[in-house]
């Protein structure tokens, strides 16, 4: 865990860190990526990945339109849209 | 005539036998929130509509379950109206246009939703010091952390300020402030609460259960929680028992799994002796201890700390700043308005764990680290269902110690993220897990954990309702803060 890996994480993340906090997120990451490192001890060549308790795939229901249409309740609690559509700044000159 | 450490089932006989109105009831509950206002408990009062609704129950009294209960509802859960922030900035003025399905099912038994509670942000933390709406306070000494994330439901419940409340627990968020706060809850299986309409943060490990003052107050909670819910894809449609029928059976002959792996050399020596008596207790109703081992529990904590970043760096690319929540001003465009406003919405856990999910998630990584966890995931599954093919539940302390001090983990993550060091493991292999007072250190309460096999809420609710019989830890409460 370096400058140039936090860089790269928080651009994915869609996060900005402030110069000053940037050596204390990477000890901090650092740390919390040595800690979880003592999961190499395990051998797990032949075990499958659990990706979830159920082992389930997701169930399917009956094709049947149960949804309400709440777009005028969605587009109210928008930070800001018009009575169509979510409004952004402007993407395309 | 008080409603304050009254149970669910007392409030009812009150109300029906009309010594006290619906409306003296909830009056009740926000004088005594007003009055332990410093706890911190609530970021979200709704005290309006609860006054009109017990006024509407006292003019057509209803026979519904919980008809005029107050509960107070987790900040997590969606509530149709009702600001709902999950502790954070970035949802600060988000209301939402529905509710979630335990609000719905909770609300269809007449319950009251007397406000929203106080939590870690997003869910994030085990000592409620994370929320963007400041610490919770523990009512058993006001320098004390409740535990976390359900702090703010853990603290109301027990200063005596509601009954009972909805918590939920990803790594321990029920049962650690449970324990920390001297009261009852329990984390169902996954797949038996709805998680419809619950904010999402580590969507494999997230389960809503109840937070009250008894085994017998959880088991009838949990009886209007659960419902198979089409909306939520892993929710289970298996049968739903009546949690409330095998409270009383007998525990002769049924086995304890004690956990030889497990080091309790690292605890305070009290946590160890209590945790012994409590077993000694089970033993004298008949029960037997089992020796088991679990080998790989000792990897819980670093997998969760895997599984439970990358999912929520992924639930969490949905604050935006676009669509709900709070949005950041003065950006020039699309990039910066993402940027900004996520940078300025989350708290530092927060990011510290989105940060760590990119990581772990990111090309290169995925293999050696999610995909890793993921297989130790199984391994531990793997060691408890081993474990219950010879027993009926596993006992181990919920807690380290009892509750700390405010600001004591200092800054370090690593040190806070050990707290659920013996709750994670249910929550990675989906079991049922409860925790229930059985002990105080210095007047700090401390929880004993009972963890269930897949589906069998009622056996542990069925221990810890027969210990609550022998027992009486279940009903100190706190001096409290204000006398």
């Amino acid at each position: 865990m370096d400058k140039k890996t936090v860089t790269t994480i928080s651009y994915l993340s869609r996060l900005k860190i402030d110069d000053e906090k940037e050596q204390k997120i990477i000890n901090d990451l650092s740390n919390i990526i040595e800690f979880v490192d003592q999961l190499n001890d395990v051998d797990t060549s032949e075990i499958d990945p659990l990706a979830n308790p159920l082992e389930k795939t997701a169930k399917t229901r009956k094709d049947i339109v149960t949804a309400k249409n709440l777009k005028k309740k969605l587009l109210e609690v928008a930070p800001s849209a018009n009575e169509d559509y979510f409004l952004v700044p402007r993407v395309v000159e | 005539m008080t409603i304050k450490y009254k149970s669910i089932k007392e409030i009812k006989n009150m109300i029906s036998h009309k010594e006290i109105s619906n409306k003296e009831v909830i009056q009740e509950v926000f004088s005594l929130i007003n009055q332990f206002q410093e706890l911190n408990a609530f970021i979200t009062l709704n005290e309006e509509n609860s006054i009109k609704k017990a006024e509407e129950l006292d003019n057509n009294p209803s026979d519904l379950p919980l008809a005029g209960i107050p509960i107070a509802q987790k900040d997590l859960f969606c509530t149709e109206g009702l600001r709902t922030t999950c502790g954070s900035n970035i949802l600060n003025n988000f209301i939402p246009p529905y509710s979630a399905t335990v609000i719905e099912n909770l609300e269809n038994a007449g319950c009251i939703s007397v406000g929203k509670t106080n939590m870690d942000e997003f869910a994030m933390g085990s000592s409620n010091e994370t929320s963007f709406f400041g610490n919770v306070i523990n009512p058993w000494g006001k320098d004390l952390v409740p535990g976390g994330s359900s702090g703010g439901a853990a603290s109301a419940v027990a200063a005596g300020l509601v009954p009972a409340a909805t918590g939920t627990d990803t790594g321990g968020s029920i049962r650690q402030p449970a324990s920390l706060c001297g009261i009852t809850g329990i984390k169902p299986t996954y797949g038996r609460v709805s998680r419809w309409g619950m904010i999402a943060f580590a969507s494999s490990l997230d389960q809503a259960g109840p937070m009250a003052r008894t085994a017998e107050d959880c088991a009838f909670m949990l009886n209007e929680m659960c419902s198979h819910d089409e909306k939520d894809t892993t929710s289970l449609d298996n049968d739903i028992p009546d949690f409330e029928e095998n409270l009383n059976s007998s525990l002769k002959g049924k086995k304890i799994g004690i956990v030889k792996d497990l080091d309790l050399s690292s605890l305070n020596n009290d946590v160890v002796e209590i945790y012994q008596n409590s077993l000694k207790e089970f033993e004298s109703m008949g029960a037997e201890l089992v020796d088991i081992s679990l080998p790989h529990l000792s990897l819980s904590v670093p997998t969760y700390y895997v599984v439970a970043p990358a999912e929520c760096s992924s639930n969490l690319s949905r604050f935006d700043g676009v669509k709900f929540g709070m949005r950041s001003e003065d950006v020039k465009d699309l990039e910066e308005l993402y940027v900004k406003t996520r940078s300025e919405g989350f708290g530092n856990e927060v990011k510290r764990r989105i940060l760590i999910g990119s990581y772990v998630l990111s090309a290169g990584y995925y293999d050696a680290y999610y995909k890793k966890a993921q297989q130790v995931r199984r391994l531990i599954k793997n060691d408890f269902d081993n474990a219950f093919k010879k027993i009926d539940v596993i006992m181990t302390p919920t807690t380290r110690g009892p509750a700390f001090k405010i600001g004591s983990k200092g800054d370090d993550p690593i040190q806070m993220y050990l707290e659920d060091l013996f709750t994670i493991s249910a929550n990675l292999a989906g079991l049922p897990a409860m925790s229930l007072p059985n002990g105080n250190i210095e007047n700090k309460p401390i929880g004993l954990q009972i963890i269930g096999n897949f589906l069998d809420e009622s056996t542990i609710l069925n221990f810890a309702h027969m210990f609550q019989n022998e027992t009486n830890w279940h009903m100190y409460t706190p001096e409290g803060i204000k006398q």
